[in-house]
């Protein structure tokens, strides 16, 4: 172990203490904390603009919200602050950073100081899109941003400068993690942990920090261009100066898309340690799960025009994103009937996260079926921009996520925190919100094909009913969310003792084999592996610390 | 710097220099794209081509009608004075356009264009025409602008763009970014007759 003892250098031995641990923290597992702790702040902001929207919603013609302009800016805002500052947060940057290196068996990221400037980013991100909201008259173009709607002639004001800025400053926070993540998965793993052999939630993580590498950047440079269209006469996007705006839409899209796996992916990685760790089973078909992740990904960079199927390209274009959509259908069905055979004879604890686990596969299916609908470029000209992609997308991905992210807070919050949550009242948590969710979103597919657009703040009576019915189910997904923020603090405040392990012969992978709460500095000593048999055939491999 | 460290530093520098080379690959795109478009004929993109016209026509014929369009920041009347061609593929056709300025002042419009249906934008290629290019026209002033072209005999070989028999040439015309300074206003105009643009 001669290097594991290199990597332990005599300067991690000093633990900060006060607001310095936490604003200069190259501690991977506060830093971890950092971002989970945003991510809470970021879900209720981003939470309350939802439930405003059904609020005015729940019934024809305008109650609440007079302003229009002011009902696209919630609507722009809730989508900004859900997919960048509560899901990527906590799922790369929280539940990733804490348990990456544990899993892998490495003393901390590659790169402490970088990480700490990640998070950072992300929290000054998060301040300058809050900022963009007040300023002006806020930035009503939707998340796709889509000139000219965003050009200077229809937002005048400095808050779509603002969302444009905030975006480059969280996306640099978010490419410099990614780089730091597969610097450390590639070069930092403890002896015996091959690729073969590396926790699902590890190669999530390691696809989703190359998807962020290769998309964000594209973003990036569409936004500085949208950014010199609105401040310095350029006209990338402008028809009167010889631009287009479609380039904005394939520059977007071909960020955007591999944008909604960056946040299912994680998702997956978190499903599978649980599915395992509760069916007290190795995961089924390893290898068929890790390179399913891995070809979802890279499908997910040839699909991005079925966004754009309404924009007028051709039929033979439409024909190829049809197809090439259809085909990620088949990787995302191995993982599904994976999880399934995982399950399958396995002696399966029904305690909260396996409950958050089944709920998600539920929510994917769903939403994958109404995703290969929607795929096809007949159909979508029928429900393009209606509430049945806005139902599709809350399932697939919105809905999903969060209940991965709710999954994985109740498996790791032990080791996390010391504590274990009240199983009991954890249960009640997930049948309250999986029922909110449902009654929330499902009765939207009947909007849809109803004909309801998306976007606008009135309807005809025509749609009340189905829409009071998605109001009600809003707030039962409200009672859920509090309560989640009750079982929180009742953890914090009066959770029992973790123990190292509390999920027992299931759980395999190497952060149970440090204790709970995990200490400041975990594998100095670098764990070994035990050889022997393949990756796929023990799901991940039986760790033996070195001790 | 240990072994392990330089490693890691490797390791870290080719992934900058994949984030660094996508964003250059995005700002590069306009060029890309518009490469694209010119070379696919994608959103009706139009050739503009200095290759005449294969010898000899095919019977086949095909209408090609014309529209004008004005940006409302534009204080302009522009219309074709033809509004349609029947010509055979593969023959060389002669159209104008005019452009009047309707205010006092010297106004500098510029021009877009494309063809409906996009399909046949591969097998539209025009010789000479005003696109892209900038018009400065005098108080008053009206010019004559001329577009030559020809329908390429592929058209109707394309088992894509066999059913297209009539071909919608759009021209729309906006205010230019740059217009003439007060004191340019003396300068002479352009010729009465528009150059040939790219």
């Amino acid at each position: 172990m001669a290097h594991g003892a290199a990597v332990a250098h005599g300067e991690h031995e000093h633990h900060p203490t006060g607001w310095k641990r936490w604003v200069y923290s190259t501690n991977h597992k506060d830093i971890g904390t950092m971002y989970i702790v945003l991510s809470m702040i970021a879900a209720l902001v981003g939470g309350l603009m939802s439930w405003a929207i059904r609020l005015e919603l729940a019934e024809p013609g305008i109650q609440f919200i007079h302003d229009t302009h002011f009902y696209n800016v919630l609507v722009t805002a809730h989508g900004f602050i859900m997919v960048f500052f509560v899901v990527m947060p906590a799922m790369i940057g929280g539940f990733g950073n804490w348990f990456v290196p544990l899993m892998i068996g490495a003393p901390d990221m590659a790169f402490p100081r970088m990480n700490n400037i990640s998070f950072w980013l992300t929290a000054a991100g998060f301040i300058l899109l809050m900022l963009s909201a007040v300023v002006g008259e806020g930035p009503g173009t939707g998340w796709t941003v889509y000139p000219p709607l965003s050009s200077i002639a229809f937002h005048p004001g400095p808050s779509v400068d603002f969302g444009i800025l905030a975006l480059h400053v969280a996306g640099a926070g978010s490419i410099l993690g990614a780089i730091n993540f597969i610097v450390t998965i590639f070069n930092m793993r403890a002896p015996g942990m091959t690729m073969h052999r590396m926790p699902l939630f590890v190669w999530s993580i390691l696809v989703t920090a190359f998807l962020l590498l290769l998309a964000l950047p594209v973003l990036a440079g569409a936004l500085t261009m949208l950014l010199t269209d609105r401040n310095f006469g350029t006209h990338f996007y402008e028809v009167a100066g010889g631009g287009d705006p479609l380039l904005w839409q394939h520059l977007f899209w071909f960020f955007g898309h591999p944008e909604v796996y960056i946040i299912i992916l994680p998702a997956f990685g978190i499903i599978s340690q649980i599915v395992s760790t509760f069916a007290k089973k190795p995961v089924f078909g390893y290898l068929g799960m890790a390179y399913a992740m891995v070809s979802i990904g890279v499908v997910g960079f040839v699909v991005w025009a079925h966004h754009m199927f309404m924009t007028g390209i051709g039929v033979n274009a439409r024909a190829y994103f049809t197809v090439a959509t259809l085909i990620i259908a088949v990787p995302t069905g191995i993982k599904i009937f994976s999880w399934l055979a995982t399950m399958w004879g396995g002696s399966i604890e029904f305690k909260a996260p396996m409950l958050y686990a089944m709920g998600f596969i539920w929510l994917f299916v769903m939403g994958g079926v109404t995703g290969v609908v929607l795929a096809n470029g007949g159909i979508d000209t029928a429900f393009h921009d209606t509430y049945y992609v806005v139902a599709h997308f809350h399932y697939v991905m919105a809905i999903a996520a969060i209940f991965a992210m709710f999954g994985a807070w109740y498996y790791w919050i032990g080791k996390m925190t010391g504590r274990q949550y009240p199983e009991g009242l954890a249960r009640v948590q997930f049948w309250v919100f999986f029922i909110g969710v449902n009654v929330l979103f499902f009765p939207q597919h009947f909007l849809g094909l109803a004909g309801m657009p998306r976007r606008i703040p009135d309807y005809p009576d025509v749609y009340a009913g189905w829409n009071f019915v998605s109001s009600i189910g809003a707030a039962i997904t409200m009672a859920g969310t509090l309560l989640f923020y009750y079982v929180v603090f009742h953890t914090l405040a009066s959770g029992r003792k973790a123990a190292s392990n509390p999920w027992g012969e299931g759980a395999t992978t190497l952060e149970w084999t440090v204790p709970s709460p995990a200490p400041f500095h975990t594998h100095e000593e670098m764990p070994v592996i035990a050889g022997g048999g393949h990756g796929h055939s023990h799901g991940h491999g039986m760790p033996r610390p070195a001790e | 710097m240990n072994g392990h460290e330089r490693k890691r530093f490797a390791t870290a520098a080719v992934l900058s220099c994949v984030a660094v080379a996508m964003l250059g690959l995005s700002l590069w795109s306009p060029t890309l794209y518009r490469l694209f478009c010119q070379a696919t004929g994608f959103e009706g993109t139009l050739r503009t081509t200095n290759v005449p016209p294969p010898s000899g026509t095919t019977a086949t014929e095909v209408l090609v009608r014309f529209d004008a369009n004005v940006n409302s920041a534009l204080p302009w009347r522009f219309h074709p004075l033809q509004r349609e061609v029947r010509l055979r593929l593969g023959e060389e056709a002669l159209i104008h356009y005019t452009a009047v300025n309707l205010s006092d002042k010297p106004i500098t419009g510029m021009a877009t264009f494309n063809v409906v249906p996009e399909k046949a934008a591969p097998y539209f290629s025009k010789l000479e025409c005003f696109c892209f290019t900038e018009q400065t026209l005098l108080p008053g002033q009206e010019v004559s602008m001329p577009v030559v072209f020809y329908v390429d005999p592929g058209l109707a070989e394309d088992p894509t763009t066999r059913d297209v028999g009539t071909i919608t040439l759009s021209y729309t015309f906006y205010r230019s970014e740059n217009q003439p300074t007060p004191t340019a206003s003396a300068a002479p105009p352009s010729s009465s007759t528009a150059g040939a643009g790219g």
